[in-house]
């Protein structure tokens, strides 16, 4: 995405346009109208006299509604001042404009106002994969209204275009002549809305206004409820507060929620339903909002497994992947209806659903869960050991279009060993068993406390112990003091030093006599560049500063390994790691990106961004609040809040008031003392 | 696809809903509630189904009545559908199958649908 891009967002639909208000689109260019993966409008320009605009400032007012500032004419050195254009847009169902002209002249003015419009429907997947459609395109003029339509077999989408002063619409646009009196206004309000063939949910038509009223005052609930946070450190403040309205952006209602909300992935090719990104977004969120963490169970439990299918990766009992909603999914060319392929989804979902209750208390949603838990930690051995050596492991059995790394490191070269080779399938990887391991002892604890099933806790505890015996003797590097990332088809190590020993420590796998050792290498100048963890550390053989999960930094990542930290006690390396990632935050005005990139940061002085990194995006907005529960060192205990701060000396004095949880609201407080200057950097 | 009988069926819609209502309880539905209509066209005929959940019990008639969610599609998609061969979510998308209602239910009743599977994942191999 380029920049001076401007982005509104409301569930899974987005508009994507320039600073301008216009939207040019080609086919790779992720600029338009979006809803349910599906480019709803790739053309909207605006001509006033046959000249385009000169944008003066963009107002980005909510994250749903934004605000431009226009002169027509594109001359950068003279501009005519004697009109201005505002460009008023909200996102509901496709989006709301409020257009209007001032005339500042003592004369009248005489105006050809022209709006050209179109659209190519693609389905995100074309846009990102530069893909050919096969249905067929049409444009008429229905009763003042511009209707854009596709159509392939029963699959239809269309656009309706609307505006409330009359227009003489064509195929290609809206056209007004229209007289502004001296000094005077002219507005219309335009309307663009989307529409679904059979999907009648889809086209639910809510009155703008009431739209934007309904979210104005949701948002204001959402921060309302939150937790508030006060300290000595502003950009901390604003980081926390950007990270609150983001999440809140990012929340998407799948009709299968019942209206309720969980975290989309990220923005601009991720808003959808992800298993991996919502579980631990959820998690990241739970001291804040425990809401997240109910739907994403809910919904992901809806979608379970049940049949063995190879196109979509689907097992009895597994947890989704991605689930999406365009022309390729709906013609089964992409196997997201919903897709499966993910091998950590399905234990995190014990995991999240474990931690939930240990927040809030809520045994009830654990009780309606209990079929899907059971299911989820049977699929566990039963269907991801596929070695039968006791390890979970992945392979994709949808050969064309599914996943190869079916881990968050998901890109193809991910997984590797020191010297860059690239082990076969299935592979083992390390923080898989860790995850395991957490959701049987975790499982067990439900069992027992909930299920009533103390058989299944003792069965489930007893492969846990195993499982981490086996595991400490099989992964760890002996040479490099560290977990091996992987076991390949073999059983060799895959021994390249990665951050997901981080994982290891959160999952607690890891022997209480390795962790000294572990932490010490994630503290280490080849894996900590002074802002995080490098997913890959430098000196491997495929390390690349920007490469996207050989090299870069990932706040979410980071999030974990210092929540990871702290379960070892490793407070002051906690610390260090929140403190590098939130002074990051800061550069980018406190939307951390996916990640960045792993230069060194005396070498940068500032975190570069990756390239083509979503943002915002879920799992990144979680991190600071993840931090913040690692810094002050949050922990239920039964019916209590344990509070043990270890913070930055930075951050100063800090106070997170009103953390809603099975007490209640409790206040924390903390005031910084760990000195994080120069740690883990080269002297 | 675990027929009871030798003798052919002649309509399997009607089949599945006879077995249906024969099973009486679904484990994988013991957290819905509410009633599903199906309606099954073929050229201007149109058969309804009404099928009630509750608890995990099932109850199935021809009483064209309200119900909470509303599944329509034609007697060629209804028949890949009970033989387990129609992907209902994609189906959906691409019009294919019309939903209305209440949707988290219609997620449930998809599991209706599905045949539970008898063997382990193809790729799982245990090593001796």
């Amino acid at each position: 995405m380029s920049d001076g891009s401007v982005k509104i967002l409301n569930g899974n639909t987005f508009v994507v346009s320039d600073t301008r208000g216009d939207i040019e689109a080609s086919l790779t260019d992720p600029t338009g109208l979006f809803s349910y993966d599906t480019r709803f409008l790739s053309k909207w320009v605006l001509t006033i006299n046959g000249e385009r605009m000169n944008p003066l400032s963009v107002d980005d007012l909510e994250y749903f509604e934004s605000r431009f500032f226009l002169v027509p004419g594109t001359g950068t050195v003279y501009v005519d001042a004697k009109l201005s254009v505002i460009r008023r847009r909200a996102v509901g169902n496709g989006f709301h404009e409020e257009l209007t002209i001032l005339n500042h002249a003592n004369e009248p003015v005489d105006l050809r106002v022209r709006l050209d419009a179109g659209c190519d429907f693609a389905d995100l997947f074309e846009v990102k994969d530069a893909l050919k459609k096969k249905g067929t395109y049409s444009e008429s003029v229905k009763g003042g209204k511009l209707v854009l339509a596709y159509v392939r077999g029963t699959f239809g989408r269309s656009t309706v275009i609307t505006s409330s002063q009359p227009a003489r619409v064509d195929k290609n646009g809206l056209s007004f002549k229209i007289r502004i009196g001296p000094h005077g206004k002219w507005s219309t309000q335009l309307d663009v809305a989307t529409e679904a063939l059979g999907f009648e949910e889809m086209g639910r038509v809510e009155d703008p206004a009431r739209a934007q009223r309904r979210m104005r005052q949701n948002l204001a609930r959402w921060i309302d409820q939150a937790p508030r946070l006060e300290c000595d450190l502003e950009p901390l403040k604003a980081t926390y507060r950007r990270s609150l309205v983001d999440l809140a952006a990012l929340r998407f209602s799948p009709q299968v929620a019942g209206g309720r909300s969980l975290p989309a992935a990220g923005l601009p090719w991720f808003m959808t339903m992800f298993g991996r990104d919502s579980i631990l977004t959820s998690l990241q969120a739970l001291p804040f909002t425990s809401e997240l963490a109910a739907t994403t169970l809910r919904a992901l439990g809806d979608w379970q497994g049940v049949v063995v299918n190879d196109f979509r990766d689907e097992d009895p009992g597994r947890i989704l992947h991605e689930m999406r909603y365009g022309e390729l999914t709906a013609f089964e060319e992409r196997p997201h209806s919903p897709y499966y392929g993910s091998a950590d989804a399905t234990p995190l979902f014990v995991i999240l659903l474990d931690e939930y209750e240990r927040w809030t208390g809520d045994r009830a949603l654990v009780r309606e869960l209990e079929v899907e838990s059971r299911a989820a930690l049977n699929w566990i051995d039963e269907y991801a050991d596929l070695q039968g050596n006791g390890y979970l492991s992945y392979e994709r059995r949808n050969k064309k279009t599914g996943l190869e790394n079916q881990c968050w490191k998901d890109s193809w070269d991910s997984i590797s060993f020191r010297d860059g080779r690239i082990p076969g399938f299935p592979r083992a990887t390390c923080e898989l068993q860790g995850y395991a391991y957490d959701a049987k002892l975790r499982g067990a604890r439900l069992a027992r406390l909930v299920w009533r099933d103390p058989a299944l806790a003792e069965r489930l505890e007893q492969e846990a112990v195993d499982l981490k015996r086996r595991f400490n003797r099989d992964f760890w590097v002996e040479d490099g003091e560290y977990f091996a990332l992987a076991l390949d088809p073999e059983g060799e190590q895959v021994d390249a030093l990665t951050s997901n020993n981080g994982h290891l420590l959160w999952s607690g796998i890891v022997d209480k006599s390795k962790a000294k050792a572990v932490a010490t290498h994630l503290l280490g100048p080849r894996l900590f560049s002074g802002w995080g963890v490098r997913t890959l550390a430098e000196g491997e053989g495929r390390f690349n500063p920007i490469g996207y999960h050989v090299g870069t930094v990932w706040p979410f990542d980071n999030s974990f390994i210092a929540w990871g930290l702290r379960r070892y006690g490793f407070k002051d390396e906690a610390a260090v790691i929140a403190a590098g990632i939130l002074d990051a935050a800061e550069f980018f005005e406190g939307r951390l990106p996916e990640a960045f990139g792993g230069y060194e940061r005396s070498q940068t002085r500032y975190p570069v961004q990756y390239p083509t990194a979503c943002s915002p995006q879920a799992w990144s907005t979680g991190a600071p609040l993840l931090l913040l529960r690692t810094m002050l060192g949050l922990e239920p205990q039964g019916e209590h809040l344990v509070v043990d701060a270890a913070l930055p000396r930075a951050i100063g004095h800090l106070e997170l008031l009103d953390i809603p949880g099975r007490w209640g609201r409790i206040d924390a407080f903390g005031r910084g003392r760990v000195n994080v200057e120069g740690k883990g950097q080269r002297a | 696809m675990g027929q009871r009988t030798h003798r052919p069926t002649s309509d399997p819609i009607a089949e599945f809903f006879a077995e249906l209502g024969r099973r009486g309880h679904e484990p994988l539905l013991e957290k819905a509630k509410g009633s599903a209509r199906f309606e099954v066209t073929d050229g201007r005929r149109t058969e309804r189904w009404r099928v009630t959940i509750d608890k995990g019990n099932l109850g199935v008639s021809r009483r064209n009545a309200a119900a909470d969610c509303i599944l329509r599609l034609d007697r060629s998609s209804f028949e890949r559908a009970v033989a387990g061969k129609l992907n209902l979510m994609a189906a959906v998308l691409r019009g294919e199958v019309g939903i209305g209602g209440d949707v988290r239910l219609l997620v449930l009743l998809r599991r209706l649908f599905l045949k539970p599977p008898r063997r382990r994942s193809p790729t799982a191999r245990k090593k001796p």
